[in-house]
C-alpha cells in the first residue's frame, strides 16, 4: 500500500511539473510570431457604441468594417489582414481612457477614436506618451490636435465648422444673429467661439447669447423666449441629435421663435429621434454643417453609398462615412511607412503633402494634423409627418 | 412681461414633474424612513414600459395615456421586488446606513441592468406624442395643457395620500409603523405587509410621474432617473421630507427657482441655484419649510 502511494505521488509532481513546463513554453511561442507576413495588422477603434450617442459609434463603427472587409478582400494591407479590436467609451472620457489603457496592454499601435471631443481630449495626453497613433473620424475641437504629436484626425476643426455657419449666416442676409449653448461642454462651447469670432469678422452682430449648464438640460423655452425677446432670426444652436430632435426644436417653436436654427455635425441622424405625431413643420428652416452629403454623385461617394447600403441596409451617417475614411488613411500611411509600427505611421501620417482620397473628400493633413477640407450645409426638410435631409451647399472655402 | 409669464410656465412645467416624483420619495421617507434613491429609477423603469406599450394602446385604438396602467403593474412589480430581495433582507440585519447604501446600489443595478437588456440597451428613445398639443394662451405665451394636466394630477394625489395615511385604517397603520414598529407590531399590525403596500404605492406614483414627464420631455435613457430623481429628492427635502403637501411645494419651488434663474440671472447656473436654495433653506429651517423639528433628521 505504502508503495502505491508514493508512486502516486510521484505521478502528480510530475504532472504538475510537466503542466507548468506547458505553461514556460507557451508563452514565447505566441511572442514569436510577430512581424511575420500574414501576422494581421491590428487596428483599435474606440467608440461610443452605448450611451446618450450611441449612434456615432454605431455609425463609426459600420464604416471601419465595410472599409477592413474591402481591404481583407483586396488582399489586406502590405499583403497582411486587417483585424479590428473594438472598444466601447460610453461617450464618458473616464471610459475612453479605460478603453485606450486596454488596447494598449493588447499591444495595439493604431487607434480610430473617440466621437467626440469630450471624450478624445481624454486621452490625447496618453496617446502621445505610449507613442501610439490616434486618428479620430469626428473629433472636432481645435485643442485635439496639435503639431509634432501622434493625434490626427478625418475631420475639419470647429474653428472651421463655427465659421461656415457664421459665413452661412452673413451670406443670407442676417445682420443680428443669437446663440444657444451649453458652456459645460467642450463641443458645443468651442463652436461657440468659433462662430462668434467669425461673426465678428463678418460683420454679423451676436446681439443675444445664452447657455445651458449641461447637456442633460431638458427644457430650452427661456433661452428661446430670450432670443426671442432679443428680435434675432438667426440662432445657432450647437448640441447634439438627442436633444435636438425631442427638445430644442419643438421647444424653440413652441416658446414662440420662428427663425432660423442652425447647428453643426452634431445633427446627424436627428431624424431618427423626433417625436411620432407631434406637428414636425417645426424642423423647418433648421440648417447644419456636415463632413459630407450621401447625395452627392461623385463616384467615390455614390459607391461608398451603394457599399454600405448593400451590406447594412441604410444610409451611411457622416460617422460611417469618416470612420471609412480613417481606416484608409491608415492604410495609405502604413503603405507609405512600409510597416504597421506607430512611430513610422506617425510619421507618414505627419507628411503634409501626403494627399487622401476619401468619401469626405480628397485631402492632405495640415501642420496639426487636420484634414483641409469643404463642409457640407444641409437642411432639415419636413411635411409635417417625417423629416429628411437636403443638401443647400457645399462649401470649401471661407470667404 | 410675457418673458415673465413664459418664465413662469417654464417653472410650473418642471416644477409639476419634480412635485410628482417627490411624491414617491416622500410617501417611503415618511413611513420606513428610508430615502430610496431607486425611486428615480423606478421612473425609467416605468418611462422603458410606455414606450413598448404606448404603440400598442394606440393599435388597440385606445389613447397614448392608457398606456400608463401598464406602467403602474410593472413599477408596483419593481418597487415590491426592491423591497423583497434588497431592501427587507439588509432592514433585518443592518442599520439605516446600510439601507441607504443598498438604495444607491438598487439605483445604479437598475440602471445598468436596464442597459443590458437588449430591446432598452444604452440608446435614448423617443416617444410618440401623449397629450394633444395646445393650450391656454395667457398675451403672447401659451400654457400648455400638459402642464395643466401635470399640475392637476400632482395636486389631486397629493389629497388622496394626505386623506388616505390620515383617514384610512391602512392609512393609520402606515403611520403607526413610521413611528414605533415594535408597538405597531404589539398593536396586531403587520409591519412588512403595510411597508409592501407602501412600496407599491411609492412605485405605482413612479410610473405616473413617467407619463407626466414622457408627455412634456419625449425622451427616455436609462441613467435619465439620476438627475431627475436627486431633483425630486431635493424637492422633498425642502418641502420637508416626510410630509406629503411639503413634496408638492417643494417641487414647484425648486420648478420656479431654476426656470427663474435661467432667465433672469444665468442660464448656465440653474442648478447652481437650485442647491444653493436648498442649503439656505435647511440652513434656516432645517426641517424643510413645512417640516415640524422632531429631532430626529438624516
Amino acid at each position: 500500500m505504502k508503495k502505491w502511494k508514493l508512486l502516486s505521488m510521484l505521478l502528480v509532481i510530475c504532472m504538475v511539473f510537466s503542466l507548468a513546463a506547458c505553461g514556460d513554453s507557451a508563452a514565447p511561442a505566441a511572442e514569436g510570431g510577430e512581424g511575420s507576413s500574414d501576422e494581421p495588422i491590428v487596428i483599435g477603434v474606440i467608440s461610443p457604441n452605448t450611451g446618450a450617442l450611441a449612434a456615432y459609434g454605431n455609425g463609426i463603427v459600420t464604416g471601419v468594417d465595410l472599409a477592413v472587409e474591402e481591404i481583407n478582400a483586396a488582399g489586406g494591407i502590405l499583403g497582411r489582414p486587417v483585424e479590428v479590436i473594438k472598444t466601447d467609451d460610453q461617450s464618458d472620457p473616464t471610459e475612453c481612457l479605460n478603453a485606450f489603457n486596454s488596447l494598449v496592454s493588447q499591444g495595439v499601435g493604431l487607434i480610430i477614436g473617440s466621437a467626440t471631443s469630450g471624450c478624445t481630449s481624454a486621452i490625447t495626453d496618453a496617446a502621445n506618451e505610449e507613442e501610439v497613433c490616434l486618428l479620430s473620424p469626428t473629433a472636432t475641437a481645435d485643442s485635439i490636435t496639435t503639431e509634432d504629436d501622434y493625434i490626427f484626425r478625418a475631420c475639419y476643426a470647429d474653428s472651421f465648422q463655427g465659421a461656415i455657419a457664421a459665413a452661412y449666416a452673413k451670406q443670407a442676409g442676417y445682420e443680428k444673429v443669437g446663440v444657444v449653448y451649453c458652456a459645460a461642454d467642450v463641443y458645443s462651447k468651442g463652436l461657440f467661439d468659433s462662430f462668434s469670432s467669425a461673426c465678428a469678422e463678418y460683420g454679423v452682430e451676436v446681439v443675444a447669447s445664452e447657455s445651458t449648464a449641461s447637456l442633460d438640460v431638458q427644457d430650452y423655452t427661456n433661452q428661446f423666449t430670450s432670443m426671442v425677446t432679443a428680435g434675432v432670426d438667426f440662432v445657432y444652436a450647437p448640441f447634439y441629435y438627442d436633444v435636438i430632435g425631442p427638445y430644442v426644436v419643438p421647444q424653440a417653436r413652441a416658446a414662440g421663435y420662428t427663425g432660423v436654427i442652425m447647428g453643426a455635425d452634431g445633427y446627424d441622424t436627428t431624424p431618427d429621434y423626433v417625436v411620432e405625431g407631434a406637428d414636425l413643420t417645426a424642423f423647418n428652416d433648421v440648417y447644419w454643417t456636415n463632413h459630407y452629403d450621401p447625395s452627392d454623385t461623385s463616384e467615390k461617394v455614390s459607391s461608398f453609398v451603394s457599399a454600405y447600403e448593400a451590406k447594412y441596409g441604410s444610409i451611411p451617417s457622416a460617422f460611417g462615412a469618416t470612420g471609412y475614411d480613417c481606416v484608409y488613411m491608415y492604410k495609405a500611411a502604413i503603405e507609405a511607412a512600409g510597416t504597421d509600427e506607430s512611430s513610422a505611421v506617425r510619421d507618414a501620417l505627419a507628411d503634409t503633402s501626403a494627399v487622401y482620397e476619401c468619401v469626405t473628400g480628397t485631402f492632405s493633413l495640415d501642420e496639426s494634423g487636420t484634414p483641409v477640407k469643404g463642409a457640407a450645409i444641409i437642411s432639415f426638410v419636413s411635411d409635417g409627418s417625417a423629416v429628411t435631409s437636403k443638401l443647400v451647399d457645399v462649401v470649401t472655402e471661407l470667404p | 412681461m410675457s418673458t415673465f409669464f413664459q418664465t413662469l410656465i417654464v417653472g410650473l412645467r418642471l416644477g409639476s414633474i419634480y412635485a410628482l416624483i417627490a411624491l414617491g420619495y416622500t410617501m417611503v421617507y415618511g413611513i420606513i424612513r428610508l430615502i430610496n434613491f431607486a425611486h428615480g429609477d423606478f421612473i425609467m423603469v416605468g418611462g422603458y414600459t410606455m414606450i413598448f406599450t404606448i404603440p400598442l394602446a394606440l393599435r388597440m385604438g385606445l389613447p397614448a395615456w392608457t398606456a400608463v396602467l401598464a406602467g403602474v403593474v410593472v413599477c408596483v412589480l419593481v418597487g415590491v421586488g426592491t423591497e423583497l430581495i434588497a431592501y427587507r433582507p439588509v432592514r433585518k440585519t443592518g442599520t439605516a446606513m446600510t439601507a441607504l447604501i443598498t438604495a444607491i446600489a438598487m439605483s445604479l443595478f437598475l440602471e445598468n441592468l436596464a442597459q443590458a437588456i437588449p430591446a432598452i440597451g444604452p440608446n435614448p428613445k423617443v416617444s410618440s406624442q401623449i397629450f394633444a398639443s395646445g393650450g391656454i394662451s395667457i398675451g403672447s405665451v401659451t400654457m400648455e395643457y400638459t402642464t395643466i394636466i401635470t399640475i392637476l394630477i400632482s395636486a389631486v394625489i397629493m389629497v388622496i395620500l394626505y386623506e388616505f395615511t390620515q383617514k384610512t385604517r391602512l392609512g393609520r397603520a402606515m403611520r403607526c409603523v413610521s413611528e414605533d414598529k415594535a408597538a405597531a407590531t404589539l398593536m396586531g399590525i403587520n409591519v412588512n405587509h403595510t411597508i409592501l403596500l407602501t412600496f407599491a404605492v411609492g412605485s405605482g406614483l413612479a410610473a405616473v410621474a413617467a407619463l407626466m414627464y414622457m408627455a412634456q420631455y419625449p425622451k427616455v435613457y436609462t441613467t435619465m432617473g439620476s438627475l431627475l430623481g436627486l431633483k425630486a429628492f431635493v424637492s422633498a427635502v425642502l418641502g420637508g421630507i416626510g410630509i406629503i403637501p411639503g413634496a408638492v411645494l417643494g417641487g414647484i419651488v425648486i420648478g420656479l427657482v431654476e426656470s427663474f434663474t435661467t432667465s433672469y440671472i444665468s442660464s448656465s447656473m440653474a442648478d447652481t441655484f437650485v442647491f444653493l436654495i436648498l442649503i439656505i433653506v435647511l440652513v434656516l429651517k432645517p426641517a424643510g419649510i413645512m417640516g415640524k423639528n422632531v429631532g430626529e433628521k438624516v
